[in-house]
């Protein structure tokens, strides 16, 4: 569970921050204006630390103060140093500090990207121990009840909005740079997830080109539709958009096409899917804890949509599979945070990653007119299709699937319960809701054991 | 050389690390062997200097600016009215602020582990079997 849990946030978290490191430097971050008073707050000689710190940002708030950041971001840790801050390469869970030396602490928007109680529980602690009795902290996660947005479960997976289609070119350079800067990192992290993996991806589904034709059209699909917002989606579902909707008629009987392939062989040697397999072991693993979110009860009373009950083989499948079919199913949904089930039948049948269906002969030339069209549709920027056809390296395919981060977001009052359950030695003084996290400031108190 | 000042660690963020690698118990303090040491300019203010006095532990302070050859004529022991000696506080406040490290390496006292520091950044983050 452990290693599952810090193998997730290695690949959703640290891996995504330093990929996407060079764009916090161009974004202009403002200092949210209570995080900035609880800083200007503390009195002057005092001693701060920002775990967690990203690109520093607040580091530089209280001048009369020495505020030292950390973060396990090396790249964002470079920037941050860059402006002349003092930090620190280390993990929240294993801070290298002495006990009760710091007058306050930040922890801004990061303990949420752990993905068990017990990891988020000695995050929690591990802060505690670094401050001073008397000292406070000021805590910020993300929430599940947003405005604008509904989460549809706490643990999910959110995708790394890329630039408008006008940058996307020089977007993919920096892409690329920070991967080979950073390669050692890569290779290592990559190796560990390829020894992680199932290695039955020996899949033989007859002819590789269309294997890859379809991967590819998945990932399309999949990547045209994470990038898009809510609004943006409902727009082209509704009626507001005939156009649109006249333009994927043509793809109304794609669906179908797409069942021709084994969805078993697609689902374990698709690279892209590798993702949906991590999250599918990960939560099946926990069918016996009671920590989270997810249960394995959830999934075997999740009714299967239309499609898949029509598709599934005659032939009994393994309980295990059954249930990572399941899981996979749900996950798919969870990887969309914004969406809700999507009106138009195309793109929620495309959802559905598990349509088995070996019987259909597979026609290589209109699937390539169609898949092209489809791409006109899409209007595909990024590297040409051709190149990402014939590119076969697993770090340009796991770039693509690694940059959703994980989040755990927080419901109403879980953070403070957290805290006052498991954590003594924090006194809360105050929760609140703040541009979209929930917030607690809390205190150290000292706890005599008897 | 204004670009270099910015990459350092300085004695104050040494007198907060420690090591914890598994099992350590007497982690702190980390032994500094510094390759590259320089010399910056900070403002002076008095009132900061003195409230940060109580909280680093002053005998880890005059040990790490005696390794990097900086202690000059600092005193071993507090004395106990270094507030109203402007003289002593300019004197802690060049070997806590000024006296930064580039290169080199934090030394776990108890495990011999060596965390580099790299550009003025250390690098504590823990391998899996140290966790």
């Amino acid at each position: 569970m452990e290693k599952e849990a810090s193998q997730l946030e290695r690949d959703h978290v640290h891996n995504v921050y330093e990929k996407i490191a060079p764009y916090f430097n161009d974004i202009r971050y403002k200092a949210w204006p209570k995080v900035r008073q609880f800083l200007l707050d503390q009195e002057p000689g005092s001693l701060i630390a920002d775990i967690g710190c990203g690109n520093g940002k607040y580091l530089h708030i209280n001048k009369k103060s020495f505020t030292i950041g950390s973060d396990c971001c090396l790249p964002l840790v470079d920037l941050a140093r860059n402006h002349g801050h003092e930090v620190q390469i280390c993990s929240t869970l294993k801070l290298p500090y002495r006990n009760g030396c710091f007058d306050a602490i930040l922890s801004i928007a990061v303990i949420h990207h752990f993905s068990t109680k017990e990891r988020r529980i000695r995050a929690l602690k591990e802060m505690a121990r670094t401050l001073r009795v008397g000292g406070r902290i000021m805590i910020y996660v993300w929430a599940m009840e947003q405005k604008r947005r509904k989460f549809e479960k706490q643990d999910i997976f959110v995708p790394w909005n890329p630039e408008p289609p006008s940058q996307k070119a020089s977007q993919y350079k920096l892409r690329k740079r920070p991967q080979n800067t950073f390669a050692a990192d890569c290779s290592s992290s990559s190796d560990i997830s390829q020894a992680y993996r199932k290695t039955k991806s020996t899949s033989s589904v007859g002819n590789d080109e269309v294997h890859t034709l379809y991967s590819s059209f998945e990932k399309s699909l999949k990547i045209w539709l994470f990038s898009r917002s809510l609004d943006s989606i409902l727009e082209l579902g509704g009626s507001s958009s005939s156009a649109t909707t006249k333009r994927l008629n043509p793809f109304k009987n794609a669906g179908h096409l797409l069942n021709d392939t084994s969805r078993f062989e697609l689902f374990k040697s698709n690279k892209a899917s590798q993702l949906m397999e991590q999250v599918s072991n990960l939560f099946v693993l926990r069918q016996d804890s009671d920590e989270d979110v997810f249960s394995i009860e959830e999934f075997q009373n999740h009714r299967p949509s239309e499609s898949i009950r029509s598709h599934l083989p005659k032939n009994d499948l393994g309980t295990k599979e059954k249930n990572k079919l399941l899981c996979g199913e749900t996950c798919a949904k969870i990887a969309l945070p914004d969406l809700v089930p999507h009106p138009d039948p195309l793109i929620r049948e495309a959802n559905t990653w598990n349509n088995p269906d070996c019987n259909m002969s597979i026609c290589p030339d209109s699937k390539t007119g169609l898949l092209r069209d489809f791409e006109k549709l899409l209007k595909m920027e990024s590297p040409s299709h051709e190149e990402r056809v014939q590119d076969k390296n697993t770090k340009e395919t796991k770039s693509e699937a690694s940059l959703f981060r994980y989040y755990h977001v927080f419901k109403e009052g879980e953070l403070q319960d957290l805290i006052e359950t498991y954590v003594d030695e924090l006194h809360v003084i105050q929760t609140y809701f703040d541009h979209a996290n929930w917030c607690v400031v809390a205190e150290k108190i000292q706890v005599w054991k008897i | 050389m204004l670009l270099l000042s910015y990459l350092r660690m300085k004695l104050l963020t040494h007198n907060m690390l420690t090591s914890h690698v598994k099992g350590v118990t007497k982690g702190y303090p980390l032994l500094i062997k510094a390759t590259e040491v320089k010399l910056t300019d900070v403002d002076f203010n008095s009132e900061f200097v003195s409230r940060m006095i109580p909280k680093i532990e002053w005998s880890v302070l005059v040990e790490a600016a005696d390794t990097l050859g900086h202690l000059n004529d600092l005193p071993r022991d507090l004395p106990p009215d270094y507030e109203s000696s402007e003289d002593f506080l300019r004197k802690v406040h060049h070997v806590l602020l000024e006296v930064e490290v580039l290169e080199g390496n934090l030394k776990c006292p108890e495990s011999g582990r060596e965390f580099p520091i790299t550009k003025g950044v250390p690098n504590m983050l823990l391998n899996e079997d140290e966790v």
